[in-house]
C-alpha cells in the first residue's frame, strides 16, 4: 500500500507569522487594534475597524459558535482521501472575528448551526500546528 | 447611498448577441470561442468589424490585457475598450460600461463578451480534473483554506446554503426543484450541454459533492462564449435585428467578504437590484423573466428573495410553486442556465435575455409576452454582483 498523499501546509505570510507561531505554542492568536480595541482576522497592518496600524497580538480565548458548516465528500487534494467525509465550517470566536478551521471529533451528521465549539491543536508535522475546533458543552 | 443616473434608461440597446459552440468543445481556446461568440453577434447584428469601435470584455483568469487580444483578432482599434475583475458579475458590467462610454461620447458600437475552456481545463488531466482546475495555480489560497481541506466556490456557497436552511428551513427539495426546472428548459434548447430530464429520485441519489451540495445543485465545467453588441438607441434604430433596449443596470459588491456580516444570506443582489430598479422606474413585479447566475442552486434561491421576488427565508415556498418553470410566475434561466445549459460565467444569461425580448423561440421555449428581463451576475470571491434590466424595444 502507498503512503497517502502529504496535506496541502499553510504558507505564513509575514503578516500571518504570529498566528502560526502562537498555534506552535498552542494559543489562538488574534491581531488586536489598540485604538479601538476591536480584533480582526485574517492578520493584515492595520485595523480594518478604524485603520490605526497600533495593534498588538492577543490570545483569543478560543470560544465560539459555527457560523456555519459544509461536509467535504468529494477529494479535491490526495492528501484528504482518507478524511472524507470532514467537516469545514466558519467559526465566529467569542471576540468577534470568523475563522474557517475544521470541527474534529464529532460525526458530521450531529453538527449545526450555532453550536458553541472550542479550539484544540492539531499538529501536522514540519513545525506546523493547525488549530481547529471541537463542540463544547456550554450553553 | 448615490441615486443611479437615469438618463442612461433606454439611452441604449443591445443589436446583437451571439454564443459559440458550448459544453465540450476540445481543440480551441477560450480566446478562439470569445471570437466565435463575437462572429455570431455581428452576423446577429449585420455588422462588420469595422463598425465595433469599442470592446469591453472579461478575460480568462490568466490573461493580460485580453480586450487588446481580442481587438487584434478582429482588426480594429477602439475609443474605449478595458478587461474587467469582477469574476461572474464582469459580464453585465461590460454591458454597463459599454453604455457609459457611449454616453460619454468614446464610443458608438461596443461589442461585450466572455469565453472559457473550463471543460477542456478540468479534463486535460486526471490531476486537473481532481483538484477541478478552473484557475491558475497562482490565484490560490496559501493559508486559511487548502490546509483544511477547503477548496473554493462549492464550499462558500453551500456555507451559505447551510446558514440558510438554519435560519429558514430550506429544504434540499426546494434547491432540487431549481435543479429540476433548468433541466426542463435545457430540453428543450439544443445548444444546452445536458439535455436529460431530472427527476427528484435522481437529485437524491446523486454523489454528495459538499453538502448540503450534490452533484445536481452544482453548475457545468463547460467550454464556451456568448457576445453582445450595445449601442446608442438612435444609431439601434437603423440595423437589421429589433432592438432590446437597456432599461437599467446595477451594481454591488460586499467586499467586506462573503463570510462578513450576514453577506452569504443577504447578497449584494439586494442592493445591485435596488440600483438597477431606480435606473429603470420598474419594481419587481414587472419583471416577465430572469436569467439569474446560478452558479449553485442556493444561488439562485437567495437572489429570489435579493430581488424581491418573495421576502427574505421565502425562496423555498417561492421556487416550490413552480414559479421558476415556463409558463410560471417567473420563468428563470429559460435556456438550462449554468446547472445545465452550459456555465459562461453568467454571459449567456445575458444573450438568453436578449432573445427571450425579442420572441426568436417557438413557443415551447418561449416566455409569452415577454417584454422586460431581469438579469444577473456574480462573482469575484462571491461578493460582487451586477444587474441588468432590459426591454423589448419598440
Amino acid at each position: 500500500m502507498t503512503e497517502p498523499a502529504r496535506k496541502p501546509l499553510p504558507h505564513p505570510s509575514p503578516e500571518s507569522t504570529p498566528f502560526w507561531d502562537g498555534a506552535r505554542a498552542q494559543k489562538l492568536m488574534l491581531p488586536r487594534c489598540n485604538t479601538c480595541g476591536l480584533f480582526w482576522f485574517p492578520p493584515s497592518q492595520r485595523c480594518r475597524h478604524c485603520l490605526s496600524s497600533d495593534f498588538a497580538w492577543r490570545e483569543s480565548a478560543g470560544m465560539g459558535r459555527i457560523y456555519s458548516f459544509v461536509v467535504y465528500h468529494r477529494v479535491y487534494h490526495p492528501g484528504f482521501e482518507n478524511d472524507v467525509p470532514y467537516v469545514v465550517a466558519i467559526v465566529e470566536l467569542d471576540e468577534g472575528p470568523r475563522l474557517l478551521s475544521n470541527i474534529v471529533g464529532t460525526a458530521w451528521e450531529d453538527i449545526r448551526c450555532d453550536m458553541p465549539v472550542h479550539v484544540v491543536f492539531d499538529d501536522a508535522g514540519s513545525g506546523i500546528t493547525i488549530p481547529k475546533f471541537a463542540l463544547s458543552d456550554r450553553r | 447611498m448615490t441615486a443611479p443616473s437615469q438618463h442612461l434608461r433606454n439611452r441604449c440597446a443591445i443589436v446583437g448577441a451571439g454564443n459559440s459552440r458550448l459544453g465540450q468543445v476540445p481543440g480551441v481556446s477560450s480566446l478562439d470561442l470569445l471570437i466565435e461568440a463575437m462572429a455570431n453577434a455581428l452576423d446577429d447584428a449585420g455588422l462588420k468589424p469595422s463598425d465595433i469601435d469599442g470592446i469591453v470584455c472579461r478575460g480568462p483568469d490568466d490573461s493580460y490585457a485580453h480586450h487588446q487580444r481580442i481587438g487584434e483578432r478582429l482588426g480594429i482599434n477602439a475609443g474605449f475598450s478595458t478587461s474587467l475583475d469582477n469574476g461572474g458579475a464582469s459580464q453585465i458590467l461590460s454591458v454597463a460600461l459599454a453604455v457609459m462610454a457611449i454616453d460619454a461620447g468614446l464610443a458608438k458600437t461596443v461589442i461585450c463578451g466572455y469565453g472559457r475552456d473550463a471543460w477542456s481545463r478540468t479534463h486535460k488531466s486526471e490531476e486537473a480534473r481532481v483538484k477541478n482546475q478552473t484557475r491558475p495555480d497562482a490565484q490560490h489560497d496559501q493559508e486559511f483554506g487548502p490546509e483544511y481541506g477547503y477548496f473554493g466556490a462549492v464550499a462558500a456557497h453551500a456555507f451559505g446554503a447551510q446558514r440558510h436552511m438554519h435560519e429558514f428551513r430550506t429544504t434540499r427539495e426546494q434547491f432540487a426543484e431549481i435543479a429540476i426546472a433548468f433541466r426542463e428548459h435545457a430540453s428543450k434548447n439544443p445548444a444546452a450541454q445536458i439535455r436529460k430530464p431530472l427527476t427528484l429520485e435522481e437529485y437524491f441519489k446523486a454523489r454528495q459533492i459538499v453538502s448540503p451540495f450534490g452533484l445536481f445543485d452544482c453548475s457545468l465545467r463547460s467550454d464556451g462564449a456568448g457576445a453582445v453588441i450595445v449601442t446608442s438607441a438612435e444609431r439601434a434604430r437603423d440595423l437589421k435585428t429589433a432592438p432590446v433596449m437597456i432599461r437599467g443596470f446595477g451594481s454591488f459588491n460586499n467586499l467586506t467578504g462573503w463570510f462578513a456580516d450576514e453577506n452569504m444570506i443577504h447578497t449584494a443582489a439586494k442592493q445591485s437590484g435596488e440600483a438597477a430598479y431606480r435606473m429603470a422606474g420598474i419594481a419587481p413585479g414587472e419583471v416577465d423573466t430572469a436569467q439569474l447566475y446560478d452558479c449553485f442552486t442556493y444561488m439562485v434561491l437567495v437572489q429570489l428573495e435579493d430581488y424581491g421576488f418573495c421576502a427574505k427565508g421565502e425562496g423555498g415556498g417561492f421556487v416550490q410553486s413552480g414559479a421558476l418553470r415556463l409558463g410560471g410566475k417567473l420563468p428563470t434561466n429559460t435556456s438550462g442556465g449554468q446547472l445545465s445549459e452550459a456555465h459562461v460565467e453568467g454571459m449567456l444569461q445575458i444573450v438568453e435575455g436578449v432573445r427571450q425580448l425579442r420572441r426568436d423561440y417557438p413557443a415551447t421555449r418561449q416566455v409569452k409576452d415577454a417584454e422586460i428581463a431581469l438579469i444577473s451576475g456574480h462573482g469575484g470571491n462571491q461578493v460582487c454582483h451586477s444587474t441588468l434590466i432590459l426591454e423589448r424595444g419598440r
